[in-house]
């Protein structure tokens, strides 16, 4: 770690300890796991993701997947199945990921291949961590500080401001911070952060709808951390209850994904 | 207590300043995010799409060069039919014209036709043409058991090309999951006696000479431990036994490993039909795959196969018939097996390079034995439907070595692919 990677790491540190001193009472974690409940159905579900990327303001591309995804019952930690709808010449192959044992499916060359997270991270997929992940069991949350931010919509939230620092060193961001609204538990906005203290990426949660039960958001408006220009628009669909057995989750059974 | 209130300073100083230019940033991100959503679109389960492709090729020896117009048509079905019930058809069909003589023909490849019938989570049954295919490694596939005979035309000499388009071997085939585990049977019966080059052939004779079986098992002893085990035997085929290993080294690098052994004949002997006895031959492929955060992905393999010539055979072969290093090389092309002892062969994936959806692969096999390489590097550029690629493949080495006997020493080949 450089001089300058410790300075930015000690005066986070800093500044989320004397926030969380200053104010003390709510249970950050449990804010964050509110907050995870709101993103997360409590049971396994499915739902299609569109990703549409824009560079300079003009849509540069657009894909369309669709995911299973099951909490997992020992960590609780989200694993997926993923397929892959749009565009055509992707049409059809799979992904799992079940923590950092990611694997990849190609129908046409009939391969099942393992993937590193690095190679994951090439791919429009790795923006659905901003979504399906449970933060509160990989993440050790503090309370930074109450703060009235403008929403996704322009609407201003009262919010509680969390500091997220990594349990484990193989998740995909160092520390994030998360901005979650103190009157519903919502995700209002997010930067997520690499452990030079870089910014990777913000996320903006929005379009809050009911789906399974609970107002979720429905669009999320992710901006990279190195060039603002470049937008990636989530938005979700056709959420519903899905049956995702323990013996699906595995490289074996790739080949047989068929979603509904 | 002296120290917490710079530490404050300095993260107020550190991020005031990128903070208001991130929330003008922000603000016009979300403003672009306002545009009216489009429908998502849905999955199909019809898939085709049709390649033209033109080949240039430069012989060994300064013959004529070899030209070549291709035009492909590849259909796709993967849907459900009943409760339960999945059909599967793929097929491709190559209209070629060539002055090559014999004169290159049009080829048709049924690569799969099945039902799936998946009587519970636990528990699924195939029938019908299926590309039953294994391994870990990239570039060359001990434990893909199935791949002998299994091309009919080929269009490129990419592993992923050669993978694709094959005919699938008909089984009847079961497999049953736990939540770790995995079990398949697989019988692959007589249908045929040999290859056929008809065009329109269902070519039972490549897939399916004689009777033979298949049974694969896997178990996931730890996230990063998820052994592959397969035994394969038959009719007239001595039992095999193969195994995958993968894993995690860091982030991002993924090692593996695929191995198989069993009796069986060298490569010269099949090649030459010679009245060889059966040996343990051992075929092993190990190495690892690395990747950039500037989506550059490389791969470095090491292959090994018992079974063909070492250099004093491969010399004696040569000096033996001229025809006969030739012989060896579509053998081992047919049964796409390795043809030589040892090799190094090295791949690189490159996505977006440079500019966005333009994409460069490249390998290099170097033969070890002989010290010959096969190389070929493709750049493609992709619209939403559209794909267009260039393709050039060079094989060289001095007289006498492995791929210098490879008739076609150059080619570059130009290929558009649209998505229906």
């Amino acid at each position: 770690m450089n001089m300058k990677t410790f300075l930015r790491s000690a005066a986070f540190a800093a500044w989320f300890a004397a926030a969380s001193i200053a104010h003390g009472a709510p249970d950050a974690q449990a804010i964050l796991a509110a907050s995870d409940a709101v993103r997360n159905p409590d049971k396994p579900f499915g739902l299609v993701v569109t990703l549409i990327e824009y560079r300079n303001s003009k849509q540069t591309d657009a894909n369309t997947l669709e995911v299973y995804s099951k909490a997992d019952r020992a960590g609780g930690q989200y694993s997926s199945l993923i397929r892959f709808v749009a565009p055509k010449r992707d049409a059809n192959k799979l992904m799992l990921k079940n923590g950092n044992d990611l694997w990849f499916f190609d129908p046409s060359s009939k391969a099942s291949i393992r993937l590193s997270p690095q190679q994951r991270l090439l791919g429009q997929a790795s923006n659905g961590d901003v979504v399906t992940v449970n933060l509160a069991k990989d993440y050790k949350a503090a309370l930074a500080g109450e703060e009235d931010v403008a929403d996704g919509e322009r609407v201003t939230r009262h919010c509680y401001k969390l500091g997220l620092t990594e349990l484990t060193p193989d998740v995909t961001y160092h520390h994030i911070e998360m901005w979650i609204e103190a009157r519903s538990s919502r995700p209002v906005k997010a930067r997520f952060y690499a452990e030079s203290g870089r910014l990777l990426k913000s996320a903006y949660y929005r379009k809050f709808e009911p789906r399974l039960g609970v107002d979720r958001p429905t669009e999320v408006v992710i901006i990279d951390g190195l060039d603002p220009n470049w937008v990636t628009v989530m938005r979700y669909s056709d959420y519903a209850w899905r049956d995702v057995p323990d013996e699906w989750l595995q490289r074996d059974y790739l080949p047989r994904f068929k979603p509904e | 207590m002296q120290r917490l209130p710079v530490a404050m300073a300095l993260a107020l100083l550190m991020s005031a300043a990128p903070v208001r230019a991130a929330d003008t940033a922000d603000t016009d991100a979300l403003l672009l995010a306002d545009q009216p959503a489009s429908a998502p679109q849905r999955p199909q389960d019809w898939r085709l799409s049709v390649e033209a492709a033109r080949m240039h090729g430069v012989m060994q020896g300064g013959g004529s060069p070899v030209e070549t117009a291709r035009l492909s048509f590849d259909l796709n079905y993967d849907g459900k039919v009943g409760p339960g019930l999945r059909a599967v058809l793929s097929d491709r069909l190559d209209l070629v014209h060539s002055n090559t003589s014999p004169r290159e023909g049009d080829v048709n490849t049924l690569r799969e036709a099945y039902l799936s019938w998946q009587y519970s989570a636990q528990e699924i049954f195939d029938v019908g043409r299926v590309n039953l295919r294994y391994g870990a490694a990239s570039g060359y596939n001990p434990t893909d058991f199935f791949k002998a005979g299994a091309v009919r035309s080929i269009v490129s000499p990419a592993p992923a090309s050669l993978r694709e388009n094959r005919l699938g071997t008909v089984v009847v085939q079961g497999q049953k999951l736990w939540s770790e585990s995995s079990l398949t049977a697989a019988f692959s019966p007589r249908l045929g006696s040999a290859p056929s080059t008809n065009a329109s052939s269902l070519d039972f004779g490549a897939t399916n000479p004689r009777h033979r079986w298949l049974l694969q098992g896997s178990h996931k002893f730890t996230e990063s431990f998820n052994p592959q085990v397969l035994v394969f035997g038959g009719e007239g085929t001595p039992t095999q036994a193969g195994l995958n290993l993968t894993s995690l080294v860091n982030s991002a690098t993924v090692a593996f490993l695929e191995f198989s052994t069993g009796r069986g004949q060298s490569l010269a002997a099949q090649a030459l039909a010679l009245p060889e006895a059966e040996r343990w031959q051992h075929r092993t492929a190990f190495g690892f795959t690395t990747t950039t955060a500037f989506k550059l992905s490389l791969t470095a393999e090491a292959e090994l196969n018992s079974a063909a010539p070492d250099r004093p055979q491969w010399d004696a072969l040569g000096a033996a018939a001229l025809p006969n290093p030739l012989r060896l090389l579509a053998t081992a092309q047919s049964l796409q097996d390795l043809p030589v002892r040892k090799e190094l062969f090295f791949y690189a994936s490159w996505q977006d390079m440079l500019v966005q959806h333009l994409d460069l692969s490249a390998f290099v096999r170097g033969d070890l034995v002989t010290r010959s390489r096969a190389q070929w590097l493709e750049t493609r550029y992709h619209w939403d439907r559209v794909d267009v690629a260039v393709q050039w493949q060079v094989y060289s080495g001095r007289a006498g070595s492995v791929y210098a006997a490879v008739p076609q020493r150059r080619g570059v080949q130009v290929v558009m692919r649209v998505f229906l």
